[in-house]
């Protein structure tokens, strides 16, 4: 940093004479302009790098985009109007989407088409009915429920269902594949062939002979959906685990003597916590779609209450005459699924770099 | 490699007993007995107690169970239409599902097949994003969204294909289901292909082909895919699985006479002994195709028979 201000000829000739060095015989270089951070090679923490290729990629931030939209959505959405989602206005039913404003663009005004003998032909039930202050933003249904809130309740509980049920899973099969792992031996062996013998029972048949045995509902359809999808979960996580636990830092904790709960929960368990999020992540989407599904079959959670799956299904029954009932329900369902694959494909890449999964 | 099969064959039967058990507990637990007619009297109820075995000790019960099970007689349907056997009932429909099914399979493979190579060979273009594209969207959206977006378009709008089954016109009418189920299977395929495949075509053993001279079809196909078939068949055999559990809906959306909709048929008008059946009949299916499909990656690729032979 420092360097002298003299050249070495003159400072020698000055040591000789016995000169004692000054503070001001030094300046600085002032090179603060020369000197840089090489971006490219820095060293950032692992999560960030994490985020920083997250960020990169546009998929997974649409996504996450998506998802907080439409969680934002499920929490305000349903109290935007003056509707109830289960309140029934039987005048009103089956009324196309009409919105304020947009009304006046030739759209969302309460039009629809009707097929008929003769051709299409466009009815406006709004006129002909005389309900000229009346709005459904999405339309409402064949009981004169806005479709709006029901929309947005339906999401709310399907999100709720779908994450309630990804926790658990996470849960129950994070400690079982960690503790089987971590075992290994006879233990490992044992809980192995429970799991295979469990997992080659069809996910429907578990989840319908449940549904026989106890009653339909938001508890049923999560305990369903714990008992199916934690198989996976337990995998992901035994395979880490044998992968880590020869590693030192195990064997460093163990010297030093901490127990085996320790050393799982506390030791390996921070380390994998990332390809257990991204599978939390492409398990909600499948428990969303199973939910769905169950209320297709008619197993899904009971009137008045409603999900998206619940809401498909009843759209489901005058779709080819009220397309609208059921194609709110369906894009929402499409685009949360759609946002959560790519979120936790985002997850995966950066979490995992070398991975070449698409 | 018998020891391999040996234990694989054990594991499948094993699991069956236990499908097995928990199905004839539930039987067990179900409400009311079957012979709930009020005419009967003590004496005749007794009567047919001992005629169908159910006045012996319950695991002597469940042995002739396990026995009926496995003989194909799953007994008489309760709701859906009364004393029929259950057999009966099944035998009329399976052949409809497993048909609109394995159309599904087809398609979903070949189209998966032919996205996944051009995405992996135009790798980073933009022929690539769109098949990574259609894939994401395949994998998320489910697939009975497609049956009704199909089934509205073509069956409603345009009216090319009929809405709903009709045995008269068989072919035709599976067109719109099996379209809508080839789907998931075709995106799942298209992301293996595409991975598997970059991962051959960066191999040594490629430039090696190349090198010799080895051009155009033949270095994709006989050196390229063939390397890259072998995962993607077990990521097939499951699908298959998956499509016929997964066709439920799409059954009920264009009424097609199959098994899934006997299912839901059953679980709604609460039709025990069918739901019971059918559930045996899928986890036996399951069960079969996973032990095959095991023995079949055993015997192609000798590594995990190694390796599970010596774990």
């Amino acid at each position: 940093m420092f360097h002298k201000k003299e050249n070495t000829a003159a400072a020698l000739a000055v040591t000789k004479n016995n000169y004692v060095p000054v503070d001001t015989d030094f300046v600085f270089k002032d090179n603060a302009g020369e000197i840089e951070i090489d971006t490219n090679f820095a060293s950032q923490s692992f999560w960030k790098e994490v985020v920083i290729r997250f960020v990169h990629k546009k998929s997974a931030v649409f996504g996450i985009v998506m998802i907080l939209f439409i969680t934002f959505m499920a929490i305000l959405g349903p109290n935007m109007n003056s509707y109830s989602y289960s309140g029934q206005i039987l005048e009103q039913k089956s009324l196309a989407p009409r919105v304020q404003g947009l009304e006046n663009m030739g759209i969302f005004n309460g039009d629809e088409k009707m097929h008929t003998s003769t051709g299409i032909k466009v009815v406006n039930n709004y006129k002909e009915k005389g309900f000229d202050d009346v709005y459904y933003w999405f339309g409402s249904d064949n009981f004169g429920r806005d479709i709006w809130t029901r929309t947005w309740h339906g999401a709310r509980v399907s999100l709720i269902i779908a994450v309630v049920a990804a926790i658990i899973d996470m849960i129950i099969g994070m400690s079982y594949g960690l503790i089987s792992g971590y075992f290994g031996g006879k233990v490992d062996m044992l809980m192995q062939r429970f799991l295979e013998v469990a997992n080659s029972i069809p996910r429907l048949v578990i989840v319908t002979l449940l549904l026989l045995v106890l009653k339909p509902g938001m508890v049923t359809i999560i305990i369903a959906l714990m008992l199916t999808e934690w198989v996976g979960m337990s995998r992901i996580a035994r395979a880490e685990m044998l992968k880590l636990k020869e590693q030192e830092f195990v064997l460093a904790s163990r010297t030093l003597g901490a127990g085996s709960f320790f050393i799982i929960f506390k030791e390996v368990l921070p380390n994998i916590i990332g390809p257990i999020i991204t599978q939390v992540m492409f398990s909600i989407p499948t428990a969303i779609f199973t939910e769905a599904f169950l209320s297709f079959v008619g197993l899904g959670i009971p009137v008045p209450e409603c999900s998206l799956g619940s809401l498909i299904s009843d759209g489901f029954n005058s779709f080819t005459t009220h397309p609208y009932q059921i194609v709110s329900p369906i894009i929402v369902m499409a685009l949360l699924m759609l946002s959560f694959n790519l979120v936790a494909d985002g997850l995966r890449e950066a979490l995992d770099p070398k991975m070449k999964e698409m | 490699m018998k020891k391999y099969v040996a234990k694989r064959v054990i594991t499948a039967i094993f699991t069956l007993l236990v499908i097995l058990l928990v199905l004839f507990i539930l039987m067990q637990l179900m409400p009311g007995s079957p012979f709930n007619d009020e005419k009967l009297n003590a004496d005749q109820k007794a009567a047919l107690y001992a005629k169908y075995g159910l006045d012996q000790p319950v695991f002597i019960q469940f042995f002739r169970y396990v026995g009926n099970m496995l003989r194909g007689d799953f007994g008489v349907s309760y709701n859906i239409s009364k004393n029929t056997p259950i057999s009966q009932l099944i035998a009329t429909r399976l052949p409809v599902s497993i048909a609109i099914g394995g159309f599904a399979v087809a398609i979903g493979a070949v189209i998966g097949l032919i996205l996944g190579l051009i995405a992996a060979f135009r790798h980073d273009t933009i022929l690539d994003t769109i098949c990574t594209i259609i894939s994401v969207i395949g994998v998320s959206v489910p697939s009975y969204v497609f049956a009704l977006a199909l089934s509205y378009q073509f069956g409603y709008v345009w009216q090319v294909f009929p809405m709903l089954y009709n045995s008269a016109e068989a072919l035709n009418s599976s067109v719109l289901p099996s379209v809508s189920l080839s789907m998931f299977t075709m995106a799942s395929i298209a992301r293996f292909t595409r991975t598997e495949m970059l991962e051959v075509l960066g191999s040594e053993y490629m430039l090696l082909a190349e090198s010799k001279g080895i051009s155009g079809a033949s270095l994709i196909f006989r050196h390229a895919l063939r390397n890259a078939l072998i995962p993607i068949i077990t990521v097939l055999a499951p699908l298959i699985v998956d499509l016929m559990t997964g066709s439920l809906v799409v059954e009920k959306i264009f009424a097609i006479p199959g098994v899934g909709s006997l299912l839901v048929n059953a679980i709604q008008s609460n039709d025990y002994n069918v739901v019971i059946s059918l559930s045996f009949i899928y986890s036996a299916l399951y069960i079969a195709i996973m032990l095959v499909v095991d023995i079949l990656y055993g015997i192609i690729d000798p590594r995990i028979r190694l390796a599970k032979d010596n774990g």
